[in-house]
C-alpha cells in the first residue's frame, strides 16, 4: 500500500485521530510498567515479617519523636522521609518497608489524622472496605497527582476535623525497590485495624466494583 | 546485540527504550480500537507488560518490534477484562490520571468535543471488531500488508480482504453521510493530516 491509497482510505473517516499520550502520563505509566518488570525480573528472597499497624498512636508519637535523631526533612529517618511542601501538601519518601506506625505517628503529630499500613506482596487488610463512610476521590482528593518526584504528595487540607486518612501502601521486600503503590482515603467515621491476611486480590483499598 | 535480542534476553534497560519508542504508537492503536482515552492508558500499560511476559516470543530477525506490540495491544484491547484480570494486582498500583481526559484540552488535542469522538466510533462501529483492528493498523498506525499480517498472526491475502471490506463499508456509510456542518470543521484538521503522514513512514 502506498501513501496515497492509505490517505484516501483515512479519508472515509470524519477526521484522522492522532492521539499524543501527554508527557507526563508516559512518565507514569514508564515508571508503573518498569517498576513491575522489575518485581518480576527479581524474584523475591527472603521472608517477609509481618508488621502490624500502629494502635496507640499517641504513644507511639511521643516514641517516634524521641526515635528520630537528626531527621533531614521535618520527619523520617532511614526507613522514610516526610517533608511539608509552601503550599500545605506532604510529600512522603518510604526507602524501607519498615515503621509504618512511626510514619503514622509523625504524620499525626503533623496535625493529620492518619491511620499507616504496608501491606507485602501477597496480602491485603482484612476487613475491607475498612469504614463504611469513604469520602470518594472526588469529595476528597487526598493523593496529588502527579507528584513531581518519587514517592507520594498527600494535601493534609482535604481531611477534615473528625476525619481519618487511610494510607495503604503496598511494599515488596526487596531492596531496591521498596513501596509501589499507594491507595488512600479519607474517612468520615471508625476505620476498622488492618489485619493483614493472604490474598491473591488487589493489595490495596476496597475491593474493585467491576 | 540487537534491542530485541536484548529484551527476549530479560533486559530491562532495553525494554525501557522499547516503552520510550513505542509508547505513543501504542496508545494511538489503542485509543482507535477502544476510542476512550483512560481505557488506551490501561491498554498501553497492559501492553507492555504482556510484552515483557512474552519476551521469550521475539524471534531473531532484525525488523522492528512496533507491529508485534501492535499485535499485543490489539488483543489486549479485544480483551481488556482478560487482561487486566492477569495483572489485576499490578493494576491497583497504576498511577491513575486524576483529570477526566476526555475533558482536558491538552490530552484531547484537536478532538475537542464529544460530539466528534462520538462520530469516529460511530465511523469505527459500522466495521466488524477483525475489519476495525486491521484498519486501525493499516491506515491508523501506518502499518504495511505484511506487518499487519505479522501483528495479527494472519495472512497477508487476509489482510487485504478484510481491509477491502472495511473500505467498502466505509464509503457506503460516508455516501450516507449528510455533509459535515461547518461546525465540523475544527481548528488543527491541517496539523492531523501531516502528523498522520509523518506516522505513516515511522
Amino acid at each position: 500500500m502506498n501513501a496515497g491509497e492509505r490517505e484516501e482510505l483515512a479519508r472515509l473517516l470524519p477526521f484522522q485521530v492522532e492521539p499524543e499520550l501527554p508527557r507526563d502520563r508516559h512518565r507514569h505509566l514508564k515508571e508503573f510498567v518498569m517498576t513491575e518488570i522489575h518485581r518480576d525480573a527479581r524474584p523475591a528472597r527472603s521472608k517477609w515479617r509481618l508488621l502490624r499497624p500502629a494502635v496507640l498512636a499517641p504513644v507511639l508519637a511521643a516514641a517516634a519523636a524521641v526515635a528520630i535523631a537528626a531527621p533531614l526533612a521535618l520527619g523520617g529517618g532511614e526507613a522514610y522521609a516526610i517533608s511539608k511542601k509552601d503550599d500545605g501538601t506532604i510529600h512522603i519518601t518510604i526507602n524501607k518497608a519498615k515503621n509504618p506506625e512511626e510514619l503514622q505517628a509523625d504524620l499525626q503529630g503533623m496535625g493529620l489524622n492518619a491511620v499507616v499500613d504496608y501491606i507485602p506482596t501477597g496480602k491485603r487488610c482484612s476487613p475491607q472496605p475498612r469504614s463504611q463512610s469513604f469520602l470518594s476521590k472526588e469529595e476528597a482528593p487526598l493523593v496529588v497527582w502527579p507528584s513531581q518526584e518519587e514517592g507520594f504528595t498527600i494535601d493534609p487540607k482535604v481531611v477534615k476535623d473528625g476525619q481519618t486518612a487511610v494510607l495503604e501502601f503496598s511494599v515488596s521486600e526487596k531492596p531496591d525497590l521498596q513501596v509501589a503503590g499507594i491507595w488512600a482515603g479519607v474517612s468520615t467515621g471508625p476505620v476498622a485495624d488492618c489485619e493483614l491476611v493472604d490474598s491473591t486480590e488487589a493489595p490495596l483499598g476496597p475491593p474493585r466494583n467491576n | 546485540m540487537s534491542i530485541r535480542a536484548r529484551i527476549r534476553d530479560g533486559d530491562t534497560e532495553a525494554f525501557e527504550q522499547l516503552f520510550d519508542e513505542f509508547a505513543r504508537s501504542v496508545y494511538g492503536h489503542a485509543f482507535r480500537l477502544t476510542g476512550n482515552w483512560s481505557t488506551a492508558e490501561d491498554v498501553t500499560s497492559l501492553t507492555f507488560l504482556e510484552a515483557w511476559r512474552l519476551r521469550h516470543r521475539i524471534d531473531a530477525n532484525d525488523g522492528s518490534l512496533r507491529p508485534w506490540l501492535l499485535g499485543i495491544a490489539t488483543n489486549v484491547a479485544r480483551n481488556t477484562r482478560r487482561a487486566a484480570r492477569r495483572y489485576d494486582d499490578a493494576l491497583t498500583r497504576m498511577p491513575r490520571s486524576e483529570k477526566v481526559p476526555d475533558l482536558a484540552d491538552e490530552v484531547v488535542g484537536r478532538i475537542d468535543d464529544a460530539e466528534r469522538l462520538a462520530a469516529i466510533r460511530r465511523v469505527y462501529g459500522r466495521l466488524r471488531r477483525q475489519e476495525q483492528e486491521v484498519f486501525a493498523l493499516v491506515v491508523g498506525a501506518g502499518l504495511g500488508y505484511a506487518e499487519a499480517a505479522e501483528a495479527l498472526g494472519i495472512s497477508v491475502g487476509t489482510v487485504r480482504s478484510r481491509l477491502s471490506r472495511a473500505r467498502r463499508k466505509l464509503e457506503k456509510f460516508a455516501a450516507e453521510r449528510e455533509p459535515p456542518r461547518p461546525s465540523r470543521q475544527v481548528r488543527g484538521d491541517r496539523a492531523t493530516a501531516v502528523r498522520f503522514t509523518r506516522e505513516e513512514y515511522r
